[in-house]
């Protein structure tokens, strides 16, 4: 969902999460020399390693002018740079044997901070590999890239993502020590890296949590299903949404509803997220903010009546895809994926039904009222306005003034739940009086 | 207009100083000609060094520090004076930093802050502390720090950078009894004075650094405020002989210096390099003239007692270096390690004006640092 504007939004987080620990650590008070970061992303039988190298310390540190002339620093020393690599990232069960390490991708970015300016700076994805059957999560982590020769180098290492102690790539890094000279003895110690123990209980968990809080701040899902269920307490003509239906009716419409968008979703977001189906984001964004056009357009006058539970599935089929694209970007084991999914889906459920069961009753209360018609005439265009301007973001990848007033609504959305009880209250005892006066 | 011709001169030096830059990379040395020109209202009204106050002259000693503190703190609003005066602590005496106070919250009171009759009191104070006598040392090289930090602040550094952003504060009360010191700390320039029991306990840990290295000129007066320092470092590394150097110099590379803010009492166990006693008397005395451009900064009284035992302790001192012994490219480095004296000097790259070094240096004490305390 919102995969563009999610990705901008997550290399802005990162930014200033960096930006954070780089003023935190040293307590904000020296290093204008940026530090290098490592990021370790803990996984069932490896771990994942990103490593952030500002280049004019690597030139400090090994010459060959890796700063003064940077573009095409990859093709061009490469394989010398894996081999440096390998020399100097070294990790070590606690008993003393060592780790296998292998370096993949290298890339030179720019980047930014208050403190240094804009600088550039080498980040490698490498592997770190215990001994068959030891600890992934006890290590002594010998590192000294760039400070074995810069000794008023500073490296941070952070977790980034550590599935079975519950935190996800989204979550801000936390760190785990900082690797300096021993200014006093002159030395460069290994890091004892201890993760807290984790297990599966606290994977899962923190899955149910990611797909609660997608559900929370995805403000388009929520919106069509709202919308998809505006007009559902009610009986219909061809053409015009007629009076309420009856209790009974407007629970089992409703059953339908969500149980049709649930089976959808879950069905691509299983087939998604093995990648055994792949749509690129951008079209499936698209076709979310339309999915809320066509059911705020519905919830006017009635498209499709009667044929609700269908629509709710189609639509789910594509809304799954849009979760499923998230789980990717999370980049978890797959051994686990099953379960991932699982938990994320329970998540996004939950947090369905939660809205769904604090909504639902004051709609089916209102919807008794003879001014329905107005909250869900007025529901509808404003679904239908933000739809419009999601499609504009979308399809343009820029956004617009619109999407961003259309998210600060949705933060009041716990003041509207309240506006909407007292309006089905006071609608309803309304009501009551004009029918027994 | 005037407003208009200033900026098209800015301009117009902005142009020439990124054009220098773009041609020179990381070797350059600063060359004594100007880099730009800036000037506040807060230069202004320290430039001039003759005291206004009158009250304080009969006393000397720290009775006249403590005078002329009082004196500073009279001329407060109360507000004002509970923004300065603040306890002793050695948590506050570390609130120091290398970088902008923007970056790096000092306390105390900012000189941007004060009124030009403020400014003259507080520079009555300062010129009692440190030298005066000299261009570029003492009283004129903390001014010319702040004159290149407003530097900074008109070339893109913005409001962070600039003379109002330095700060004093008293941490105890001023008195010839107690402990007490006075705290004055900016971006390139922190100078401590601690006092106990009516005399001078410590003046480290004292940074000095300055960006950019090369001349600014306020007021009509031209300030290359950390110059000779790196000119005598440079000068005392190749009065070496090549033996001398190859024992003097570190194999580990330093981009900044290792004991800046927050590596209180961290110094090395072993000492590296060349011992000062193993040398010439004249190539001794290139070692003791760059110890004096940090101790001679302090008033005469001052530096006399510190030099005195910086001086009998030369023999046992060592001194090391990495980088190029000409201290004129990113990344030079040079230590001055004694028995108590420890200097360190690191030409590093820059921050706001990109691809030229600039110098960053500590002064510290291994056992006066905070006083002692």
């Amino acid at each position: 969902m919102k995969n563009n504007i999610s990705t901008i939004g997550r290399l802005s987080t990162w930014l200033i999460v960096l930006l954070i620990i780089t003023l935190l650590s040293g307590g904000l008070i020296a290093h204008p020399m940026p530090n290098s970061v490592v990021l370790l992303r803990v996984n069932q039988d490896h771990i994942h390693v990103e490593l952030q190298l500002p280049l004019s310390e690597l030139q400090a540190a090994i010459g060959k002018s890796v700063n003064d002339s940077s573009a095409g620093l990859t093709e061009r020393l490469g394989p010398e740079l894996r081999a440096y690599l390998l020399a100097h990232v070294r990790s070590k069960t606690l008993d003393g044997r060592p780790w296998r390490v292998t370096v993949g991708a290298l890339a030179v970015h720019e980047t930014k901070n208050t403190i240094n300016g804009t600088y550039r700076e080498l980040t490698a994805q490498l592997q770190l590999i215990p001994p068959a059957g030891t600890d992934v999560r006890h290590f002594n982590f010998d590192y000294d890239v760039i400070l074995h020769q810069v000794v008023t180098h500073k490296i941070l290492v952070s977790v980034s993502e550590d599935w079975a102690a519950g935190q996800l790539k989204e979550q801000t890094p936390v760190q785990v020590g900082v690797i300096v000279l021993d200014i006093v003895n002159n030395r460069i110690l290994p890091l004892a890296v201890n993760l807290e123990s984790g297990n599966i209980w606290k994977g899962f968990v923190a899955m149910v949590r990611l797909g609660k809080e997608h559900i929370a701040e995805g403000t388009d899902h929520l919106l069509f299903l709202l919308v998809l269920l505006l007009p559902a307490p009610l009986l219909h003509t061809r053409k015009r949404w007629a009076s309420f239906g009856g209790v009974k009716y407007s629970l089992s419409r409703l059953l339908w509803i969500v149980t049709a968008f649930t089976i959808g979703h879950s069905l691509t977001l299983l087939l998604g997220a093995f990648g055994w189906v792949k749509l690129p984001g951008q079209p499936i964004e698209i076709l979310i903010a339309l999915s809320i056009m066509v059911s705020a357009i519905h919830a006017v006058r009635p498209l499709f009546p009667g044929k609700e539970t269908w629509i709710a599935a189609g639509f789910g089929l594509i809304h799954g895809l849009a979760f499923a694209n998230t789980l990717a970007n999370l980049s978890l084991d797959t051994g686990r994926m099953a379960l991932n999914i699982l938990g994320f889906n329970i998540g996004i459920e939950l947090m369905q039904l939660a809205i769904i069961a604090v909504t639902i009753p004051w709609l089916i209360l209102l919807s008794r009222t003879p001014y329905y018609t107005y909250l869900r005439n007025t529901g509808a265009i404003f679904a239908g306005l933000a739809a419009v301007a999601w499609t504009a973001e979308r399809v343009t990848g820029q956004a617009n003034s619109w999407t961003a007033i259309v998210e600060r609504i949705a933060d009041y959305a716990p003041y509207g739940l309240g506006v909407l009880a007292l309006l089905a209250i006071v609608f309803t005892l309304k009501t009551r009086l004009i029918r027994e006066g | 207009m005037e407003a208009i011709l200033k900026a098209g001169w800015g301009l117009i030096l902005f142009t020439i100083f990124t054009l220098g830059c773009s041609s020179s990379d990381s070797e350059v040395t600063p060359d004594t000609g100007d880099t730009g020109s800036t000037s506040s209202s807060i230069t202004a009204a320290l430039v001039t060094t003759t005291s206004s106050n009158t009250s304080c002259s009969a006393s000397t000693g720290v009775a006249k520090v403590v005078c002329l503190a009082e004196a500073f703190k009279a001329t407060l609003s109360s507000s004002q004076v509970s923004t300065t005066q603040l306890t002793y602590s050695k948590a506050n005496a570390q609130k120091w930093s290398n970088l902008p106070a923007g970056l790096s919250g000092r306390i105390g009171i900012d000189l941007g802050s004060l009124s030009d009759t403020q400014l003259a009191a507080f520079r009555d104070l300062m010129v009692a502390l440190l030298d005066v006598s000299t261009s570029n040392e003492g009283y004129d090289e903390m001014l010319g720090n702040l004159v290149a930090d407003d530097y900074l602040n008109t070339v893109g550094g913005g409001s962070d950078y600039g003379a109002g952003e330095y700060y004093l504060s008293f941490l105890g009360t001023p008195s010839t009894t107690g402990l007490w010191e006075i705290l004055f700390t900016g971006h390139h320039y922190t100078q401590p004075y601690t006092f106990n029991a009516g005399k001078l306990a410590g003046v480290t840990p004292a940074f000095r650094g300055v960006e950019p290295a090369s001349a600014v000129t306020a007021n009509s007066k031209t300030y290359q405020p950390f110059e000779q320092e790196r000119v005598t470092f440079a000068a005392m590394l190749t009065g070496l002989s090549t033996t001398e150097q190859a024992t003097a110099k570190l194999s580990s590379t330093y981009s900044d210096i290792l004991l800046g803010p927050g590596k209180d009492a961290s110094f090395p166990t072993a000492k590296s390099g060349l011992q000062v006693g193993t040398l010439t008397a004249a190539k001794q005395a290139l070692v003791l003239d760059a110890i004096k451009l940090y101790v001679n900064d302090l008033d005469a009284t001052s530096a006399t007692a510190i030099l005195n035992m910086y001086t009998s302790e030369l023999a046992n001192t060592y001194v090391s270096y990495s980088g190029t012994t000409a201290v004129s490219t990113q990344n030079d480095y040079v230590r001055i390690d004694g028995p108590n004296v420890w200097i360190e000097f690191s030409y590093q790259g820059g921050v706001i004006v990109r691809n030229t070094p600039h110098p960053h240096s500590v002064w510290r004490d291994r056992t006066g640092d905070y006083g002692g305390n």
